[in-house]
């Protein structure tokens, strides 16, 4: 049984195998837990946050007995004494036993720790670093699942783009989870396990980078290329300058483009920034398209800006329609908790208007759901002038006034001038009311409401 | 003020195109003379004065109405000091037919129906006015709904054995009998002797009057003091002395249910009950020189759904064959002319102190939020 390597005190370039311990460890019931639920299909299929490398089994209450390295067989006899001991001692005060002193005399010297200094600690390793060859393990075994699940779903493997693998998962492994990323996935793991950085020096220990020591070589780097490029358009400029040419005038459009946010310099970067650093790096980017021949360098400034997509989406209002009578009318609907309403609001009218086929004061004998109704009718100033027509389903009768207004105003902006309609929508008139009831959770009475708190 | 009359009559008939017209702006006080001013209560409000209220002095009300006017009306009359009807279609309709029926045929019935909150009791008491103004004796039953439910005595008559008498009730309605019919009490005599006990007894040839002093006085025999009154008005009416008109309001609670309960929990039928049963038969048409005009009520009736309204719903199968050959009259909601008209009413008496209650946006809203109907305005123009 080989013993453990003593200096696991001291930080070793190589890596540890799993520590074999002198007694066979007798496996916890969290081992045992952990062996049974260990996944037996290939970890393919992750959660977002787990990304899982195989977990190791760990052992609990380990006793490492360190005997000395390369023992005598004197001090072999005295070794197996001093585990005696040990062995008889609490589980607490695990003493080590460490050689001491050159390969003659081997005196052993007793040094107590406490088990927080060889248990392993988790929170100062960092997030869990994922060797190339583990990373192309994945890779393999991620193509491979392709074509299977290809053949499962009776598909063309050879055609299976990423929307197909998400389709058949979310198909086989139906969630009723509310947030996307809790969802079962299959992913390209280059998607899923984040991108970490090789090792930054050689086998003699020396950096590769010339800028390592500064402790962020990849941001100073960055900043000596894009200084670099400065400095090219200002020799440009000069030269410009000096052959009496004008400055040219084609500016590219900053308006729809933002530059990289920090988190997403960071991710190109690979490494931290501090918020200093991140702003200094922008400045000098503002330089340098600022600068009148900035155009030269455009392909180095696009890749760090981004695209702002056009959000706003004009909302069509449609048109006014015209019945058998030729009397103006539009159609509208809208919703308002779980009720749904459809309305037709019809030209020249004197406000009459029918719900379900029920006169309004019959359907809604309250006023406050009148008073709802007429809403939009006032805001126009066209209280009596049209006629209305409504069904409207679900929920109460509270609701189902909302959902008659939305509809009414909605239907409404066809009659209307766009100045209108922008006064509306600032009204509140044409906004979904988003309120729905809140969940009951466990443990409380209501969504809100906890039990009765009684001293004892 | 002969031509005073013309000119309102000329205004009035040029008035459509002019409230047809948006940007003519009236006067209030314009207005009010126009649409709405106080019209004398005379006898003949004809189809030109639709619209418009007409104020009927405070001793009438009292003498005419000591029960019968809505309560909120009462309130309104007590609030303004004075009472001011509407005149509208159906009482205008009520008046012709009534002026036009022959008192030779059996009684002509009646029967007004209509949607909550119309004004189908208002009605009822326009005509009530009027024909008390033209000298009826006027049967007014407030609310037969009142007789039907919600007795706190019930005794077992003395007369016949298997109906109950209500004591309470019909000793109130004695009293306001007495109140609105004065003189017609000393002229009709009675025409045999009643007994009713076993000291009291009124001869024949006596005059009603002494019937209902019987009746408040002995509270016991009430009902059958009701009875005996509207036996002897039934009687003696087709001699052509004066005219009756019987005027129950709520008449589908004569053929309904009761929530009255026997002293052993059975439940009582409407033909148990004195009152309803000698009610039912003056709402029979074997009798002539009157007319018989009846009000459906909702409002008041039992084990009857909010939406019911029509006659064959209200007054079920039993009640719609009693009544059977009857004339229906709808009280609709308020046209745009009446409409207009409460409001320049309300205005007038400054009742609507809101500001934008004066605009003509607010009249909008206001229509809009009532439907037109006149028991929601009233109750919408409370608080303003």
């Amino acid at each position: 049984m080989r013993p453990p390597s003593a200096c696991s005190a001291r930080g070793c370039a190589h890596q540890r195998p799993s520590a074999a311990p002198l007694t066979p460890p007798r496996p916890s019931r969290s081992a045992l837990a952990q062996r049974r639920a260990a996944p037996s299909l290939p970890a393919l299929i992750a959660t977002h946050r787990a990304g899982a490398a195989p977990a190791l089994p760990a052992n609990r209450g380990r006793r490492a007995f360190l005997g000395p390295c390369g023992a005598e067989p004197g001090a072999a006899v005295m070794a197996a004494a001093m585990r005696r001991l040990l062995r008889a001692g609490g589980r607490r005060g695990a003493a080590l036993v460490v050689a001491a002193g050159g390969a003659r005399s081997q005196t052993l010297r007793l040094i107590y720790t406490t088990t927080a200094a060889w248990k392993k600690n988790v929170a100062a390793s960092g997030p869990e670093k994922y060797t190339e060859a583990f990373i192309k393990k994945q890779i393999e075994e991620f193509n491979l699942g392709k074509r299977h699940l290809a053949n499962m779903m009776g598909e063309d493997p050879e055609t299976f783009t990423q929307e197909d693998i998400d389709r058949a998962i979310a198909y086989l492994f139906p969630s009723g989870l509310f947030d996307k990323r809790a969802r079962p996935m299959m992913k390209h793991p280059t998607e899923i396990f984040p991108e970490q950085r090789k090792i930054q020096w050689g086998e003699d220990g020396r950096p590769f980078h010339f800028l390592f020591y500064t402790g962020k070589q990849s941001y100073y780097s960055l900043m000596h290329d894009t200084y670099e490029k400065l400095l090219n358009v200002q020799k440009h400029q000069d030269q410009m300058a000096a052959q009496d040419l004008p400055p040219q005038k084609e500016k590219k459009n900053l308006v729809g483009s933002r530059w990289l946010t920090k988190t997403e310099l960071e991710e190109m970067l690979l490494e931290k920034l501090s918020d200093d650093d991140y702003s200094r790096f922008i400045q000098l980017l503002q330089k340098l398209v600022t600068s009148p021949c900035g155009n030269i360098e455009e392909n180095y400034i696009k890749k760090f800006s981004r695209e702002i997509s056009a959000q706003l989406q004009k909302v069509v209002i449609e048109p006014l329609k015209h019945d058998d009578r030729g009397v103006a009318f539009s159609t509208g609907e809208g919703e308002r908790k779980t009720s749904r309403a459809t309305v037709i609001v019809y030209d020249n009218g004197t406000g009459k208007i029918t719900v379900n086929g029920i006169d309004v004061l019959h359907y809604f004998p309250v006023l406050q759901d009148r008073e709802q109704l007429l809403f939009p009718f006032q805001f126009l100033d066209r209280v009596g002038k049209h006629d209305m027509v409504c069904t409207v389903s679900g929920g109460g009768r509270s609701s189902q006034a909302g959902a008659i207004r939305l509809a009414s105003a909605k239907a409404l902006r066809s009659f209307v001038t766009e100045k209108e309609v922008e006064f509306m929508r600032q009204a509140g008139l044409l906004t979904v009311d988003p309120r729905v009831k809140e969940r009951k959770k466990p443990g409380q009475e209501g969504a809100r409401r906890k039990f009765t708190w009684k001293k004892r | 003020c002969c031509s005073g009359s013309h000119l309102l009559v000329l205004i009035e008939r040029s008035l459509p195109s002019l409230l047809g017209a948006e940007e003519v702006r009236l006067s209030n006080q314009t207005i009010w003379s126009l649409t709405v001013c106080n019209l004398p209560s005379q006898a003949n409000h004809t189809e030109h004065h639709e619209g418009r209220h007409y104020s009927i002095p405070l001793e009438e009300v009292k003498a005419v109405f000591p029960h019968g006017l809505p309560y909120r009306f009462q309130q309104q009359v007590k609030t303004f000091n004075e009472a001011c009807l509407m005149v509208r279609k159906p009482a205008l309709e009520l008046f012709t037919y009534l002026k036009n029926s022959n008192f030779a045929h059996p009684a002509v019935r009646y029967v007004i129906y209509g949607e909550r909150g119309t004004g189908k009791t208002m009605t009822l008491c326009h005509v009530v006015h009027y024909c008390a103004r033209q000298g009826w004796l006027v049967l007014h039953i407030p609310d037969a709904h009142l007789w039907v439910k919600n007795c706190k005595e019930l005794m077992q008559s003395s007369y016949k054995k298997e109906r109950l008498d209500q004591p309470l009730q019909a000793s109130s309605w004695l009293k306001n009998f007495k109140t609105s019919n004065e003189h017609f009490l000393k002229e009709i005599k009675t025409q045999q002797k009643y007994v009713w006990g076993k000291r009291e007894s009124t001869e024949q040839g006596r005059p009603l009057g002494e019937v209902v002093e019987q009746g408040l006085a002995r509270v016991r025999s009430a009902s059958d003091a009701v009875g005996v009154v509207l036996k002897e008005i039934k009687q003696q009416c087709h001699l052509g002395s004066f005219r009756v008109l019987v005027a129950v309001d709520g008449v589908n609670a004569l053929w309904g249910r009761t929530t009255l309960k026997k002293e052993d929990k059975s439940p009582v039928s409407p033909e148990e009950l004195t009152l309803v049963y000698n009610l039912r038969k003056m709402m029979m048409n074997n009798w002539n020189g009157g007319a018989i005009v009846t009000t459906l009520s909702q409002t008041g009736s039992l084990f009857k759904p909010s939406s019911a309204y029509l006659p064959h719903e209200l007054l079920g199968k039993e009640g719609f064959d009693a009544l059977d050959p009857f004339v229906p009259v709808l009280v609709p909601n308020y046209s745009q002319r009446e409409f207009e008209s409460c409001y320049h009413y309300y205005l007038h008496r400054k009742w609507l102190q809101h500001e934008q209650a004066r605009t003509e946006a607010g009249k909008e809203e206001l229509r809009f939020l009532s439907g037109s109907n006149p028991q929601q305005l009233e109750r919408l123009a409370g608080p303003l």
